[in-house]
């Protein structure tokens, strides 16, 4: 292994790393500055349930009406996620426990999710540029942070077997975009899951104070079968 | 602008099928009115006392009256007015005799 | 009118006013809506606007919220700062920018909360609709109807300018109704009665425009022998600031019903069948008002059902044969906490009841929300959409469509005469006292004939 392909490994990362962390403390501090109102209703719920259920909502493709109708967009959703965590978790593995991926089914299982992960962003990348109100709504941001993302995913399938005595590049590739993630992240649409549990958590506690949340079983979209006219 | 026409005539109304011009109403406009809002084919006496009273009212104070006014000038009970313009007092009698549409939650 | 309660358009640096205000109002979890949506356009098609119109985009939530989202971005968000077109961040040259946001966030949006229910990020756009409305009325960037109701709300303490005189009226009025329909000298409808046990509030279009309403709760009151009374003042539990975003409006008109209730020492508030007002009355305005609920606030549905449920009237639901279907209204089924109470109701007073689809908390606006219904002006675009509420409600078969709200009332008609629906509103109080059997009444009526 050279001696560039372990400082990207390693010092690189962790300078980024801290640099990420740095920036996401200015973040919450910045978001904690805005004032917050007081309630002064009776509750006709339990606020701690609405807090929960809302932040579970990500777990639950039923309880909204946009993934029920949609199970696809949610698969596409869950695999996109689960390869970045496979992502994060390889860029861990790789400098510091490499026996793991010497287990042969372990490195397939993770190259097969990156990509998945990897196809999943082409199609999203496709929804985006082909979806009209998508085209119209998104930015510079968006098209490059989904960009590296696949980028990301496919860099992560080549550097997974961490083969480093036959080539370095896949491994100099996927950490120099792991680095530069880091630092572009906190800049960009991506952080937007330091955002998640704000948001999920001021609505579920405005709408679990007014019993709102959770809903029941009888969320009621659909038509129990198809809806007869003119029954009566 | 939006308009309706009925029996052949046009007439100019807001985008809620008001008069747009409230000034310019006359009793040809309501019987057109009310065939085209209300679906009322004809114009009873009763219709007319109440269209007329309404009329005199916002003439003089510029404002729609209320229901109670209505019923206290024709001596009609509540319910008559509803029988007589199906979509109510406001919607109905008021749009009818050439008022603009009332403020608020109507 | 008292300084400064309702500003009217004045030309001038308009921008940065907004600017200030935006930043002097903004609110934790307003600022988390504002940056944490990732641009997925899954709201587009929880919106009726946008399923009525799919070819156009700038109908999606997420194109409408963006347009204030932008200016946020640009002038108080880092990056938007730092590097505007990268994120699609976007200034306010000038008046006329403010009025084109004006359109989309009072025009395009019944603020109906359908498309936060539906966000993955749980982004409120219709918090943020509501909250931009609020800093444009500031500036007197609002549409006619707005303006001239809240100036009525001001100045009179109810929407319609309604004198005391003609209230006072109005409620004897429907008094000496009820006392014949019923043959009984014993119905009341006081007011300002001290030591009730309700306060009953009202929406001003029921002493204008429509008092059978009034009658009807008259009815009920005296068969449940309930202790109540209305106000003398502070009765409109209806509230403008709702739709223009104007809080300052929103507490006076709501603490003018707390203060009622405290002057005249009743032990509950009961709101009449109105969806904003319930929003606002039991919701919003204590907190608009920065006033401690100290009593409970409750629907007229939920004491009719009480009522039900401990047996204080008899109905007979052989009287309403017609089948009825339920409209949730968005600022009770949304904003608030009531989708089972009207249905537990109607299910007791009808005989055929049936649910229309999606229901409850999905179910969609009557499209006259929002104070859309006193916005002349958006009006061909709001009944275009309507043909989704058309449709959904063509496809209960029913004959009657039930909602606990005045303005779904207005809001359904408009779409039935559009779409030319055989149905016709009603509302839960209706229907009761449509079914309410007082003994000696009725009684006497069989036998007559």
């Amino acid at each position: 292994m050279s001696d560039l392909l372990k400082f990207v490994e390693n010092e690189v990362q962790l300078a980024a790393l801290a640099f990420l962390a740095v920036v996401y403390a200015v973040r919450l501090i910045w978001i904690f500055r805005f004032r917050s109102r007081k309630e002064r209703t009776f509750a006709a719920g339990s606020e701690a349930g609405g807090v929960g259920y809302s932040l579970m909502n990500v777990a639950m493709p039923w309880a909204m009406e946009s993934t029920r109708k949609r199970p696809g967009f949610y698969a596409q959703f869950v695999v996109f996620h689960l390869g970045v965590v496979a992502a994060i978790t390889a860029t861990f593995i790789i400098p510091y426990a490499p026996e793991i991926f010497r287990i042969r089914a372990v490195a397939i299982a993770f190259q097969a999710l990156l990509a998945a992960a990897f196809l999943v962003g082409l199609l999203r990348l496709v929804r985006r540029l082909a979806n009209p109100v998508l085209r119209l709504i998104s930015s510079a941001d968006d098209y490059l942070s989904l960009t590296l993302m696949i980028m990301f995913f496919g860099a992560g399938v080549l550097a997974v077997p961490n083969d480093y005595r036959r080539a370095e590049w896949p491994l100099l590739l996927f950490f120099g975009l792991t680095a530069f993630f880091l630092i572009y992240v906190p800049f960009s649409k991506i952080c937007h899951y330091l955002y998640y549990p704000f948001t999920r958590f001021y609505l579920g506690r405005s709408m679990g104070h007014r019993g709102a949340f959770p809903r029941g079983r009888k969320a009621g979209t659909q038509a129990p079968g198809p809806v007869q006219e003119n029954r009566g | 602008m939006p308009h309706i026409e009925v029996d052949g005539k046009r007439i100019e109304v807001n985008e809620e099928g008001f008069l747009a011009h409230p000034e310019e109403w006359n009793e040809e406009t309501a019987r057109l009115l009310a065939k085209a809002e209300e679906g009322l084919e004809a114009l009873t006496a009763e219709h007319w006392a109440v269209v007329r009273f309404i009329r005199e009212y916002y003439m003089e104070k510029n404002l729609a009256p209320m229901v109670r006014k209505m019923c206290q000038a024709t001596g009609f009970p509540l319910m008559k007015i509803y029988d007589l313009f199906p979509s109510g007092p406001a919607k109905g009698a008021c749009k009818v005799a050439g008022l603009p549409k009332p403020d608020g939650c109507v | 009118m008292k300084e400064g309660r309702l500003r009217t358009y004045e030309p001038g640096d308009n921008v940065q006013r907004f600017l200030d205000l935006l930043g002097r109002r903004i609110t934790r979890s307003l600022a988390v809506s504002m940056t944490a949506c990732v641009h997925c356009g899954l709201c587009a098609e929880s919106c009726h606007y946008f399923l009525a119109r799919p070819d156009d985009p700038t109908m999606a939530p997420v194109w409408k919220a963006d347009q204030i989202r932008k200016i946020f971005k640009k002038y108080i968000d880092w990056t938007g700062r730092v590097a505007p077109w990268w994120v699609k961040a976007g200034s306010l040259r000038d008046d006329e920018d403010l009025n084109r946001l004006k359109n989309i966030v009072f025009g395009s949006c019944s603020a109906c909360r359908r498309c936060t229910y539906n966000c993955p990020m749980g982004v409120d756009t219709g918090l943020l609709v509501r909250f931009t409305r609020g800093l444009l009325t500031e500036l007197g960037i609002v549409p006619e109807g707005v303006f001239n109701v809240s100036r009525d709300q001001w100045e009179t303490g109810n929407q319609m300018a309604v004198t005391e005189q003609d209230y006072l009226e109005t409620l004897e009025w429907m008094r000496d109704e009820v006392r014949t329909e019923l043959g009984t000298a014993s119905v009341d409808i006081p007011v300002d009665k001290p030591d009730c046990e309700v306060l009953y509030t009202i929406n001003p279009r029921e002493i204008k425009f429509d008092p059978r309403s009034i009658a009807h709760a008259a009815k009920v009151f005296h068969a449940a022998g309930e202790s109540w009374t209305l106000p003398k003042w502070g009765w409109d539990q209806t509230n403008f600031g709702l739709f223009s975003g104007d809080d300052k409006l929103g507490a006076y008109v709501a603490r003018n019903v707390y203060e009622a209730a405290e002057r005249l020492r009743a032990k509950r508030i009961v709101i009449s069948e109105c969806g904003h007002g319930y929003r606002s009355t039991r919701w919003e305005g204590y907190n608009w008002a920065d006033y401690d609920q100290k009593l409970p606030t409750e629907s007229v549905v939920v004491t009719l059902k009480r009522y039900l449920g401990e047996g204080r009237i008899a109905v007979d639901p052989s009287r309403n044969p017609d089948a009825v279907t339920f409209h949730d209204s968005c600022n009770i089924a949304r904003s608030g906490d009531l989708v089972e109470e009207p249905r537990w109701v109607l299910r007791r007073v009808c005989t055929d009841f049936r649910e229309m689809f999606p229901n409850r908390r999905e179910n969609f606006c009557c499209t006259g929300g929002g104070g859309l219904l006193s916005m002349a002006e958006y009006r061909p675009l709001r009944l275009e959409v309507a043909k989704i509420k058309a449709e959904q409600l063509r496809a209960t078969g029913a004959k009657l469509v039930c909602t606990m709200c005045h303005n779904c009332v207005d809001g359904l008609n408009d779409v039935i005469k559009h779409y030319k629906l055989p149905m016709r509103v009603v509302q839960v109080l209706e229907l009761v006292s449509n079914a309410l059997v007082v003994p000696g009444r009725n009684e006497t009526k069989k036998t007559a004939r």
